[in-house]
């Protein structure tokens, strides 16, 4: 029979919650934003859009300093180990019902992909989408600051776009990669009780 | 630490971040703008059409007890006390019809511009000075330093009997006399002992005699000013509200020693005053927006990082020409002289009674509520003068408003932009000064003929002409800066922001990125596409494992 | 068998859901009008007046309304809209003598609205008299058809005319004034 272990902290579960909310939230009204379509109206979507955006970001700091303080950073150092198993298992392994190659641990939760994954979005995606994001609330302070001559919106609303899409796709594919547990659901019971069913 | 105390602060942390973002978003990060206009703080009393609170009851002063026979007498008489007055409007545009930009070194003014509505004044004086500040400007000799000749009544009386008709040199009537000329309608003269008497604070009527005229009609020229705003509404004006502020022209053209501030030759397209007007403060130009209301006026951060690219007339006055009187759009000089079949002028009407055809002026376009246009705009103004060599293939653009988005001077500003054709020299390629009005037979409207009239206006201004004449498209842009529509009325965000589909007001303006409007096509197509790609690769992953899945099952 | 079932509820949602999205643009239709503002309304009023078919239908005009000034007296702007009613006794009066239908008098008079967009652009705004009058039965079914005829001759302009005139009410019609311009 399995066994249970306890993976996610109290804090984890919520950031996570609460940052998966803000995500589909910010990606639902920075859309319309963009003007993809419309939804709440312009004017609604900029004004909660900006709301979220800094909830979010008053979340990552308490995250990132979550993260020190417990010494829990270190789940993200990156790996290449298994690397290559993973992706055969899902490419190949899922499928036959071969096993999984990686067993998490209350010490190592992630397997060597969502390392990988989570770190490209905590280092790539995310200071893209925050820093273009603030250049664009920012936009009017850009001439007082002098850094309109280095910035031009059209490419500040580009990039920040760009990471917006990124971070779309990352959640088409985690959202599905959830699924991909010991049963379809253990990993999302998981992520709402922190004890996770393995092999 | 127990379950529940983590619990307590984790909740607390996520409250903390949602606050702190909040007050984020709804306070400018730079010192937030005091809240110092206070609601009441805009209902001091204006000085117009009100009980006069000045110190002087000028029918009782005895200068003023005669019976005058005309405006110079007058002028004589208002000098007798105000020694500098005459001397102070000598040096106003008023007076001068002449202004040197300081910048371009163009000469400008009225004398010597020539505009795409009446054209030009030289040849045409008798007529046009009917809204000169002064006396007798008929000709060329036109004495500028004569005191008597300055006008004060047309700028100070208050019985609205005063009025300067064309074809006066700009005298009122001193008899009774139909105007317009077979109209069959009595203009009668002014009592000028009574007109004299009334004096006082130049009110909107006084400035609006001519300012709402221009053109050659009410609403004509300017399209933001007209005389609906005599008395207007709310709705219409909400400084110059009858019932509510009652700012009269004065109220922001703050006017010391007859100069008025306020120009339309050198506007100022972008002021960046911190903070209001202040008492005593020598202002460049009290006029604008900005004077009294600052560069961060609203309640709403995200509003106020907009008025360092936008100036405030582009929201605020959504539609010019909202006061029912339609103002002209278009103006082909090229159709006039048209007689019909007995040999006589006519005009046609339009849908709305309004003059669309007349064979002295040619075919016309009138709208209300117009739309404006938009344009980036630094303030600077370049002309073409008469001596500007003009390029015929192409719209000739009388004058061309200088921005972009890129030299950190302009605002995003509404014009009403007039096109029209008007007669140029083919020889010479530059515009045509041509004698429109006058008894003699040379005139446009006494013949029709416009080789003669081109001829006598050229010789007047002592050019040259080839004596070959065609029409030529122009266009003369207006910046929109009156009739500002209560607050409510100030365009919305998606007026602009428009959803996809939509209609956005900013659409035709160059070097600039509109949220909402103007996503890159390539970006869009790459995200959707790869988007739509992972959510179909994990759909068939997933569909794959739940075959494999039934088929170990069914094992 | 269950899956047809569930296949026939699926169908019948979906065709109930296209159906109600569609249905506010099946009910109304709206063109863009090739004249100004006051053009339009004067060459329609036109259309309708001068026309001696319509005549003999019974049509006539009964009134142009101006919203737009009641927002002003309220101290607001909107663009331009203006409505030209317009009423033939020879359709309203079966109707009106149905008790079973008679609701239908807040139709009437016809409203033709002419109004300005953001683009600067002028718009004819009708109803779509023949769809609406379907769903009432075949009086009024039959009825909304001839309505539905006679509208498209209210909107046949014909620009090699020049602009008529525009047909002002005697009694100035705001938001809350009415007209009584003869016709219903």
């Amino acid at each position: 029979m399995s066994e249970k272990i306890y993976v996610f902290k109290v804090f984890e579960r919520i950031w996570h919650w609460s940052q998966a909310g803000l995500i589909i939230f910010l990606l639902l009204t920075g859309f319309e934003v963009h003007g993809s379509y419309s939804l709440l109206g312009f004017e609604k979507a900029v004004g909660l859009h900006t709301i979220a955006a800094w909830t979010l970001v008053g979340l990552w700091v308490f995250a990132i300093f979550w993260h020190f303080t417990t010494g829990e950073w270190k789940q993200y150092i990156p790996t290449m180990q298994k690397v290559d198993a993973m992706i055969k298992f899902y490419a190949i392994g899922i499928f036959t019902h071969a096993p999984h190659p990686f067993k998490a641990t209350t010490l190592k939760k992630h397997n060597p992909l969502q390392r990988l994954a989570y770190l490209g979005v905590m280092l790539f995606i995310g200071p893209l989408i925050w820093f273009t994001g603030w250049f664009y609330i920012f936009y009017d302070k850009w001439t007082e600051w002098g850094w309109d001559q280095y910035l031009s919106l059209e490419w500040v609303a580009f990039f920040h776009t760009v990471a917006a899409f990124m971070m779309l796709i990352f959640l088409i594919v985690h959202v599905y990669l959830t699924t991909a547990g010991h049963t379809p659901t253990s990993h999302i019971k998981a992520m709402l009780t922190g004890w996770e069913e393995v092999d | 630490m127990s379950l529940g105390k983590r619990m307590l602060s984790l909740v607390m942390v996520v409250g903390a971040a949602l606050a702190v973002s909040m007050a984020q978003a709804s306070t400018d990060p730079a010192p937030a703008p005091a809240q110092s206009v206070a609601p009441g703080a805009h209902s001091y009393v204006p000085e117009v059409e009100k009980k006069s609170t000045s110190t002087a009851d000028h029918s009782k002063f005895k200068e003023l007890q005669q019976n005058f026979t005309s405006g110079p007498e007058v002028t004589k008489a208002c000098l007798v006390c105000h020694t500098e007055a005459a001397k102070q409007v000598h040096k106003s545009k008023h007076w001068t019809w002449e202004f040197l930009n300081p910048e371009t070194k163009q000469r400008l003014g009225k004398k010597n511009v020539i505009n795409n509505f009446c054209t030009a004044v030289p040849s045409n004086y008798e007529f046009c000075t009917a809204c000169h500040a002064g006396y007798g400007w008929k000709d060329q000799k036109f004495d500028f330093t004569s005191q008597d000749n300055v006008d004060c009544l047309v700028c100070h009386e208050s019985t609205g009997t005063y009025r300067k008709l064309p074809g006066l040199s700009g005298h009122p009537n001193y008899k009774d006399m139909e105007f317009p000329p077979g109209s069959g309608k009595i203009v009668k003269a002014p009592i000028l002992k009574d007109v004299a008497q009334s004096v006082g604070k130049t009110g909107r009527n006084n400035c609006g005699a001519c300012h709402f005229f221009g053109g050659g009609g009410d609403a004509v020229k300017h399209g933001d000013l007209d005389s609906s705003l005599k008395m207007p509404s709310k709705y219409l004006d909400v400084h110059m509200d009858k019932d509510g502020l009652n700012f009269s022209c004065g109220t922001c053209h703050k006017t010391t020693g007859h100069e008025v501030p306020g120009s339309r030759y050198t506007p100022t397209a972008s002021d960046d005053k911190a903070g209001g007007h202040m008492r005593g403060k020598e202002d460049k130009n009290p006029a604008t927006c900005q004077a009294c209301h600052g560069t961060a006026p609203h309640k709403v951060a995200k509003l106020n990082s907009h008025t360092d690219k936008i100036a405030c007339q582009t929201c605020h006055i959504a539609e010019y020409a909202r006061g029912g009187k339609p103002t002209k759009m278009v103006w082909d000089w090229s159709t006039a002289g048209k007689l019909d079949k007995d040999g006589k002028p006519f005009k046609l009407k339009d849908s709305g009674g309004h003059d669309s055809y007349d064979s002295k002026k040619g075919d016309f376009k009138y709208e209300t509520n117009v739309i404006p246009e938009y344009i980036w705009f630094n303030g600077k103004v370049n002309y073409t003068l008469r001596e500007t060599k003009l390029d015929p293939t192409k719209v000739v653009k009388i004058n061309s408003f200088e921005g972009s988005a890129s030299d950190g001077k302009s605002k995003i500003w509404p014009v009403k932009v007039f096109r029209g054709k008007q007669p140029y020299d083919v020889g010479n390629n530059q515009l045509l000064v041509f004698h429109t009005y006058g008894k003699d037979d040379s005139s446009l409207w006494s013949n029709f003929n416009w080789d003669k009239a081109i001829e006598y206006g050229m010789k007047e201004i002592g050019a040259e002409y080839s004596g070959k004449y065609a029409f030529v498209s122009t266009e003369m842009s207006w910046p929109i800066t009156h009739m500002v529509a209560p607050k409510g009325d100030a365009l919305t965000c998606a007026q602009c922001h428009a959803p996809s589909g939509g209609i956005g007001r900013l659409d035709n303006v160059p070097g600039l990125y509109m949220p909402g409007r103007r996503a890159n096509e390539l970006l869009n197509t790459a995200g959707w596409s790869l988007a739509a790609l992972s959510l179909l690769g994990v759909l068939v992953h997933g569909g794959i494992r739940i075959l494999a899945a039934r088929k170990g099952d069914e094992k | 068998m269950l899956k047809a079932v569930l296949g026939f509820v699926a169908g019948v949602v979906i065709v109930a859901l296209v159906g109600w999205m569609m249905m506010p643009s099946m009910m109304f239709t709206e063109r863009v009008s090739p004249f100004g503002m006051e053009e339009t309304v004067a060459r329609i009023q036109h259309n309708i007046e001068d026309s001696p078919e319509l005549k003999a239908k019974g049509w006539s005009l009964s009134g142009l309304r101006n919203p737009a000034k009641a927002v002003q007296t309220d101290g607001g702007n909107v663009l331009p809209v203006m409505m030209i009613e317009v009423c033939s006794t020879k359709y309203s009066g079966p109707i009106l003598k149905d008790d079973t239908v008679r609701f239908l008098s807040i139709l009437m008079p016809c409203k033709i609205s002419i109004y300005k967009k953001q683009d600067g652009k002028v718009y004819i705004g009708t109803m779509n008299a023949g769809l609406m009058g379907m769903m009432f039965g075949p009086l009024v079914g039959e009825t909304m058809g001839h309505v539905a005829e006679d509208q498209k001759l209210f909107l046949k302009f014909d620009p090699s005319k020049p602009a008529p005139q525009m047909i002002l009410p005697k009694a100035p019609t705001g938001g809350a004034g009415a007209a009584a311009a003869g016709g219903c």
